[in-house]
């Protein structure tokens, strides 16, 4: 544990001093944030921060914020709930920064809102969706993702209409997806489905075979997975190896990356998942947005990007509406803004829990990611059941 | 229950004999280097994740299947390790744990950031050798199987080496007592140097084999040298046999813990074994006492 400890202490030095390099400059409004740069969320982090970054160079290029240009200042909080608190801490009160973006991932949100609530700094969390972080009465947490126990209702909702009833369960133990979790548990109780396996998954877990074998014994009709991209990929892989069959897979992160599509080739196919955004809708700005992200970084946006630029953008408009960077109209206008960016629309309650933004969902169909619900953005129709591993 | 079906045991046992058997490459190799040297070697999973990496640009790159890669990469990486211990390790050897701690816990962090750099921290993987056979009706993972089955061949190669050759011999004396070892006329630096280069060289075959089962990226190596430092003490610190033992009981340990409690406790069965070890038999399963 020292060794960890002692481990990340020196890489983390070593990426903000050296990977990093960080902008700063006087008079410049400064946006500070944390981001998950190595660790477990390193995939999605670094699109985040892609997205920050776009938007900063494009607000610069529509002349910046309050006539002053904006520039970011980030670092790399490994993933670790304890290292974003820190750094959001230095972020306010060394740096001193003018505006803030949560980091990626609730857990990490859990612990940097609080540091936020202490200063009474308003925070856009680009990339947070599990209840608890707005129902702890704070006042400056701004959420952008749609929230995580809504994230199933989609694929429950089409389960149901095929007649599916036995549903297993897995979800790794941190806030997100054990929020996804409750939210399967409470819509399959509602449809009267049935969770006729469920466990819990440690954040480094890459071995899920027995898991899977225990599963089995249980012949589940669908399985879903509160997980991220390294162990929904992991849990395919093995799914395949120890012949688990099931009508519906579907995880929460994973299949909406193109990397679930690399990583795991053409057994991919038949997997949903859930997303925020997706290039191929058809809403104003988006496929702006898309081509340039392509042009700038050599990959099509997932929506951790989109979720980066629309938290940049979410800023941009709660400023001009407040006119000031004073952090009290700020919040103001913050819990009162209605806008749609390019990621989607942003309306909170008055928690500052997101209510405006709509869900999708994926699923890998001969190779390629369609969304397949809701129908009326459906790019695809849903490719019902899984094929049988042996019939591939 | 269903899970005491004589056939889900079964396939918890074979999945935990392969999962052990990787684990057991890899302490293996950890293990030679304590036993001759006296060195805790932190740069052991980023020696193997280079394996990894190797196999996976020799994939994408060339198209190369991972079995085939195996065999440039392990004479590569033998040689690597060789020179390795000429520039660096041999200058800390015999000299405070601290300082070859440290020396070789740099090296890691500095491949961790070049691996950063280079690849990124994406996840990557080698797509060959998907799904599984059935024997029995008993699916045995594909990948998993030639893991277990190559690192099996290597570590009893390893162990053949050691006990029936005469360079094996000199690095078990070299590994019993470095200065008599030298007084009977062997080259003990060389030795040492041999040591680090059939390390280096498991290492990296344990993480070609990595490559076809898990995704990785260059920050995978803790995971899995946490579970290597406690194969070693569980199996006795130094000892070859010890860690081999050591990890094919944490693989098979893990397999039936994650199915009968829950993947979690599988887990942390690595550090429960340790603890227990430690309370009942402290210089682990093959250890003996040293002065």
């Amino acid at each position: 544990m020292k060794n960890r400890l002692l481990l990340s202490a020196l890489l983390s030095f070593l990426i903000t001093f050296i990977v990093a390099p960080v902008a700063s400059f006087a008079q410049d409004i400064v946006v500070g944030a944390s981001v998950a740069l190595t660790g477990k969320y390193a995939r999605t982090g670094q699109e985040q921060l892609q997205g920050f970054q776009m938007w900063v160079d494009d607000v610069n290029a529509r002349g910046g914020l309050l006539g002053r240009k904006v520039a970011l200042k980030y670092y790399d909080d490994e993933s670790k709930p304890e290292t974003g608190a820190k750094l959001y801490e230095k972020l306010i009160t060394d740096d001193k920064v003018d505006l803030l973006i949560g980091p990626y991932s609730s857990d990490v949100t859990m612990a940097a809102s609080t540091v936020a609530e202490k200063y009474n700094f308003p925070m856009v969390s680009s990339g947070a969706s599990a209840t608890q972080i707005w129902e702890r009465g704070y006042k400056n947490i701004f959420g952008l993702y749609t929230l995580a126990e809504n994230y199933m209702v989609q694929i429950l909702d089409f389960a149901k209409s095929k007649g599916l009833k036995k549903i297993a369960l897995i979800y790794e133990n941190t806030e997100f997806p054990r929020a996804i979790a409750s939210g399967v548990k409470s819509k399959a109780k509602q449809l009267g489905m049935n969770v006729v396996f469920e466990e819990e998954y440690g954040k480094a877990s890459t071995d899920f075979s027995s898991m899977i074998i225990k599963m089995k014994t249980k012949k589940p009709d669908m399985v879903i997975g509160g997980s991220y991209l390294p162990d929904s990929v992991a849990f395919m892989r093995q799914a395949k190896e120890n012949r688990l069959y099931a009508k519906i897979f579907a995880f929460a992160v994973g299949p909406a990356l193109p990397d679930f599509g690399k990583n795991l080739g053409l057994d991919a196919d038949g997997v949903m998942g859930n997303t925020m955004f997706e290039s191929t809708l058809k809403r104003p700005g988006v496929k702006e947005f898309a081509e340039k992200y392509k042009a700038k970084y050599g990959h099509e946006p997932g929506y951790h990007a989109a979720g980066g630029y629309g938290a940049g953008q979410v800023l941009e408009d709660a400023v001009k509406k407040a006119g000031s960077l004073d952090r009290d109209k700020l919040r103001a206008a913050l819990f009162s803004l209605d806008t749609t960016t390019t990621f989607g629309r942003f309306k909170v309650d008055a928690t500052g829990r997101q209510i405006g933004k709509r869900g999708y969902a994926v699923q890998w169909i001969n190779g390629n990611r369609e969304l397949i619900l809701p129908a009326d953005v459906a790019t695809a129709k849903p490719v019902y059941p899984f094929k049988d591993w042996n019939k591939r | 229950m269903e899970l005491l079906e004589p056939d889900i045991l079964l396939q918890l046992l074979i999945g935990g004999l392969l999962a052990g058997a990787l684990y057991a490459l890899l302490a293996c190799g950890l293990n030679l280097i304590f036993g001759v040297m006296r060195v805790i070697n932190l740069t052991h999973a980023e020696l193997m994740l280079i394996g990894a990496f190797g196999s996976y640009v020799l994939y994408t790159a060339f198209g190369i299947h991972p079995l085939i890669s195996l065999f440039l990469i392990v004479p590569v990486m033998f040689v690597a390790g060789y020179y390795f211990q000429l520039v660096l390790v041999e200058r800390v050897v015999e000299r405070p744990m601290l300082d070859s701690l440290l020396a070789t816990y740099g090296v890691s962090i500095i491949l961790v950031n070049i691996g950063l750099l280079i690849f990124t921290a994406d996840f990557k993987s080698v797509p060959v050798l998907q799904g599984s056979f059935a024997i029995d009706d008993i699916p045995i993972s594909e990948p998993r199987a030639v893991a277990g089955l190559i690192s099996v061949a290597l570590t009893v190669g390893v162990y053949l080496f050691l006990e029936r050759t005469r360079l094996g011999k000199a690095v078990r004396a070299v590994s019993e007592h470095a200065q008599v070892a030298s007084i009977c006329g062997i080259d003990v630096r060389r030795i040492r140097m041999l040591t680090f280069g059939l390390a280096s060289a498991m290492a990296a075959a344990a993480g070609v084999m990595l490559s076809v089962i898990y995704s990785f990226w260059p920050g995978s190596g803790i995971d899995f040298i946490q579970k290597c430092f406690a194969i070693i003490i569980i199996g006795g610190m130094g000892n070859f046999v010890g860690a081999l033992y050591g990890g094919i009981l944490l693989g098979v340990v893990e397999s039936f813990v994650g199915a009968f409690v829950s993947t979690q406790w599988g887990e942390a069965m690595a550090y429960v074994l340790l603890v227990a070890v430690l309370l009942i038999r402290p210089t682990g399963l093959k250890g003996v006492a040293r002065a």
